[in-house]
């Protein structure tokens, strides 16, 4: 299921299980704890221009359907901001299941094979992670309010670092 | 050994207009070095000042290099190199 709300900077593809609350991060009927998130959740990453991601999605919403891909983001525009001008679209699984998901792309064209981890993502948005620190930069902060960013940046993420048994939870974004 | 380098097709313009090219080399180091010679300047635009890994995320066959051995990672004929600006990977 597709989910296009201009409220958010991201356009999802869920299951529509998760609509209804179920988690995403489950990895052979059970939900991830933090410490398995951080060592095994992540994505491959696709580039390009918006109306070609569209298309990408509505051939890989059905993957999703069958939970044969957990969940998939894209942007709604080039976050110009973080210096990057075309779109990126996030889709997301378990390492352990990555490779039958990289040949689900391959199926559609997608050459370029680049794997993130969720933990190298978050390290990125620590305070002083190099994506954080950028973002704020194009947004203009003062001091004082980077200095919040930086804070709440901090207890979100160090909190999933901090807590490795808890089941892991997604924000709104 | 001869890899497959993609970039996405922002990056196009490093390449001469391509998005992908080939190069050869017993490292990730050397094949980026034979990269410069026939584009001069990437090597510039993928490593920082300190000549390290780090302005751009750089995959050898889907892993990002820096959790292997960087630019000293041993490439095999048939590899694939992919490269892309740092901010996709948040």
């Amino acid at each position: 299921m597709i989910i296009d709300d201009p409220r958010s900077k991201f356009v999802f593809i869920y299951h529509p299980l998760v609509l209804m609350g179920r988690s995403y991060t489950v990895y052979q009927g059970k939900e991830m704890t933090n410490a398995e998130v951080l060592e095994y959740w992540g994505k491959w990453l696709v580039l390009g221009e918006r109306p070609w991601l569209d298309e990408l999605a509505e051939k890989l919403d059905p993957y999703v359907e069958r939970k044969e891909i957990p969940v998939i983001k894209y942007d709604r525009l080039p976050p110009l901001n973080l210096g990057l001008d075309e779109c990126v679209m996030m889709v997301y699984c378990d390492r352990r299941n990555r490779d039958d998901v990289w040949k689900i792309l391959t199926q559609f064209g997608i050459k370029m094979k680049a794997w993130v981890t969720e933990r190298e993502t978050m390290e990125m948005w620590l305070p002083g992670g190099i994506l954080l620190e950028r973002w704020m930069a194009s947004e203009d902060y003062d001091e004082a309010t980077r200095e919040a960013v930086r804070e709440d940046a901090g207890k979100r993420l160090n909190h999933i670092f901090d807590h490795p048994e808890e089941i892991y939870k997604t924000w709104e974004q | 050994m001869a890899v497959i380098v993609r970039v996405p097709g922002s990056l196009k313009d490093w390449f001469g207009g391509s998005d992908e090219v080939s190069c050869e080399g017993k490292t990730l180091g050397e094949c980026i070095d034979r990269i410069d010679r026939e584009f001069p300047g990437i090597r510039d635009r993928l490593l920082n000042e300190d000549g390290e890994i780090g302005a751009i995320l750089i995959f050898l066959n889907g892993e990002n290099v820096t959790k292997l051995e960087g630019l000293a990672t041993s490439i095999s004929d048939g590899d694939e190199i992919g490269i892309i600006p740092f901010a996709a990977g948040g």
